[in-house]
């Protein structure tokens, strides 16, 4: 029996506007149905973002934001919302400076269950897989369409559970169409067995309807950081405006 | 270690990008080695080197400098002469040219000081490319001349107003660009750093300037103690070194900009300062200024092209080594070595070069007088005049800018005038 919801990963940065406000936007998109949050954890130079949400992490980290506040951010969320899984999205100097596996360690201790970092490829990931189990948490690297051949089917039978399929070349934060190009590109990127997420510029209803059938959760991140920019003066309107659109994309209300 | 061993030079380097960036870095990778073995690319590279850029350039006894000083001999080695100004042109006409060969029509730069954006929009207009430059905000405001330049080029100056609004700043939008239009576009990258191939390739492009030194030193007889060379990201020290680096001799030193201080953000030394440690950024692994958590520090120099957080992985991997030795040199005593160079020899250094002439005058008296240094200067000064006149002559300076101002509003722009037909 399929009901025809479907299963959405959300984007957050830890942090932005504020803890308090994340925390509410976090609430609006579990309550909309988000089954995943994506924490992004601020980084001074995050070279795959788009304007949204690279200004989002400059602002938090103008406050003096740690790699610790975020942690424990997380691990307020994973208290709250302990049915909902919390997959921390950042880049790989977060991760190496303080050392691959310490950072696991704490990573896993906070409530997190998986790991994206764009920039340490699955094939150089300066030991990020092999720590991530250990500490009983999934890497769960990118694929992007413009990857050879070769290599995408080197990333899709290499045994990871889940992969995320960014779906389209460029940043984050622009809108992407679903086309049978893109459907195929799943189709290799999953050739494995691997389940994946598919994101990268979804930001309505009908790119989600598009992808679900494909997909093991969709992704939207930009459109959500916009929304609370958009309401970062009014937690009310913020809560609310976050949770519709969450509905809409999850077709919760249908 | 001249160069990379499957794009690492030691544990540094690496290709630590996102997928995305993954295929036009191999693809660039495969084309960069065809062409450098291709002898017609080469005959063109060397033709452009010399009827274009003005090579060879050359390496010039700085006879007073060295009688002052009282100790070894001082040479430098004049890059600032090839055209646009700096040596960045060397790398510019070379990515340029493997970029038209690759068949792409859109270049993109990021630029610090200026020289290379002036550079890879000097052999954007040679070339006939389509040419977009990325400048912090900071070095957009303090680098004018160059931005000037680069805009009569014809290339479009984006600046980037996000995160600290400099060099680094400049290399993520310039990267996020790439990953958006990897089909039409090469990202020509200013230094010896980033993700493979590029350090190897900005070095061999830059190489032709230690190549040049060794054949000027050999037709001289010198007696070679010390090299000494700024570094920023680490383009021209680099070139300048790299057919030393195998040898035992003579000594290379590298120096960073000291800024004013050796506090946390006051200078930008990644191998001599507090702060420097290795870490992953910018797709590569070497040294950088990190805190903690691995965020970026912040950088202060005088000179916009050695305000940068990381350093080129093989510099990292040779001075790790003890083949490189480096130290740095501070604001001040650049502006000294401008001054002093100036004076005494007519070379106008920039900024940046000017710290490895001022490591020159700390070292020179320490050593005989039969030996010899080669100063880089990796630029000249003409850019940099926004920077030194306040300092030199600043009430000259202040109504200069005064009238100027005075003179633009009263719209007795003449020149323009004329040459817009009014
Ligand atoms: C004149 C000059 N010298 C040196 C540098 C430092 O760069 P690199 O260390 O890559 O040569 C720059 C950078 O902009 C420059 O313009």
């Amino acid at each position: 029996m399929k009901d025809n919801k479907i299963k959405l990963m959300s984007h957050l940065v830890a942090g932005y506007p504020t803890d308090e406000l994340a925390f509410t936007a976090a609430r609006a998109l579990v309550d909309g149905g988000a089954s995943i949050l994506e924490v992004q954890l601020p980084f001074s130079d995050p070279s795959a973002d788009g304007p949204a949400i690279q200004g989002a992490c400059t602002e938090v980290l103008k406050r003096g934001y740690k790699t610790e506040d975020g942690l424990i951010f997380i691990a307020k969320l994973h208290k709250e919302f302990p049915e909902v899984s919390i997959y921390l999205m950042s880049y790989g100097s977060l991760v190496y400076t303080p050392g691959v596996e310490n950072f696991c360690k704490k990573a896993a201790a906070a409530g997190v269950t998986g790991m994206i970092i764009p920039d340490l490829p699955f094939d150089f990931d300066e030991g990020l897989t092999a720590a991530c189990q250990k500490n009983g948490m999934n890497n769960i690297p990118v694929a992007a369409p413009s990857m050879s051949p070769v290599r995408l089917k080197k990333m899709a039978t290499a045994g990871f559970p889940y992969i995320y399929a960014a779906l389209r070349t460029g940043i984050t934060g622009t809108e992407t169409s679903v086309d049978k190009a893109t459907i195929d590109f799943l189709k290799a990127t999953g050739e494995g067995g691997s389940k994946l997420y598919g994101g990268f510029g979804i930001s309505n209803g009908n790119q989600a309807k598009a992808l679900a059938d494909s997909v093991e959760a969709i992704v939207a991140g930009s459109v959500f950081v916009r929304i609370i920019t958009e309401n970062k003066d009014n937690s009310e309107d913020l809560y609310k405006a976050v949770r519709a659109k969450a509905e809409e994309l999850t077709n919760k209300n249908n | 270690m001249t160069h990379s061993d499957n794009g690492f030079f030691n544990s540094f380097g690496g290709k630590y990008v996102a997928e995305v960036l993954r295929g036009p870095l191999d693809e660039l990778e495969i084309a960069f080695k065809e062409a450098m073995a291709d002898p017609s690319f080469i005959k063109e590279l060397e033709t452009i080197q010399r009827d274009y850029i003005g090579r060879e350039t050359p390496l010039l006894f700085a006879e007073t400098a060295t009688n002052l000083l009282g100790g070894a001999q001082i040479y430098i080695k004049l890059e600032g002469l090839a055209n646009t100004g700096a040596h960045k042109i060397n790398n510019a006409i070379g990515q340029c040219l493997l970029a038209k060969r690759m068949g792409k029509k859109r270049i993109i730069a990021e630029t610090g000081a200026g020289q290379h954006g002036v550079a890879a929009a000097a052999a954007c207009a040679k070339l006939g490319l389509d040419c977009t430059v990325y400048m912090g905000e900071v070095d957009v405001r303090r680098q004018q001349p160059n931005v000037a330049a680069m805009e009569l080029y014809g290339a479009k100056v984006h600046a980037v107003t996000s995160g600290s609004r400099t060099l680094k700043d400049a290399v993520n939008e310039a990267m996020r660009d790439w990953a958006a239009n990897p089909d039409t576009t090469h990202y020509v990258l200013g230094s010896a750093l980033g993700p493979a191939p590029f350090p190897d390739m900005v070095r061999e492009f830059q190489s032709v300037i230690g190549r040049e030194v060794e054949k000027q030193v050999k037709e001289r007889g010198l007696d070679v103690a010390a090299m000494i060379a700024c570094v920023g990201g680490g383009s021209n020290s680099i070139g300048f070194f790299s057919p030393f680096i195998d040898k035992k001799e003579p000594v290379l030193i590298g120096v960073e900009a000291g800024g004013i201080g050796d506090g946390v953000g006051e200078n930008a030394a990644r191998m001599t300062g507090n702060a420097g440690r290795e870490g992953i950024m910018h797709g590569y692994k070497s040294r950088f200024l990190l805190d903690d958590d691995g965020q970026a520090l912040p950088t202060r120099s005088i000179s916009a092209g050695l305000d940068y957080c990381g350093i080129g992985p093989q510099l990292a991997a040779l001075g790790c080594s003890g083949r490189i030795k480096f130290t740095s040199a501070r604001d001040d005593e650049a502006l000294n070595a401008v001054k002093f160079f100036a004076k005494n020899e007519g070379v106008l250094f920039a900024m940046e070069s000017a710290h490895a002439g001022a490591e020159a005058i700390r070292l020179a008296p320490t050593l005989p007088k039969d030996k010899a240094i080669i100063i880089n200067m990796s630029g000249r000064g003409d850019k940099d005049v926004f920077i030194t006149s306040p300092v030199f002559r600043k009430t000259e300076w202040l109504s200069f800018l005064h009238s100027e101002i005075e003179r633009l509003e009263a719209n007795e722009d003449i020149h323009t005038a004329q040459i817009m037909g009014k």
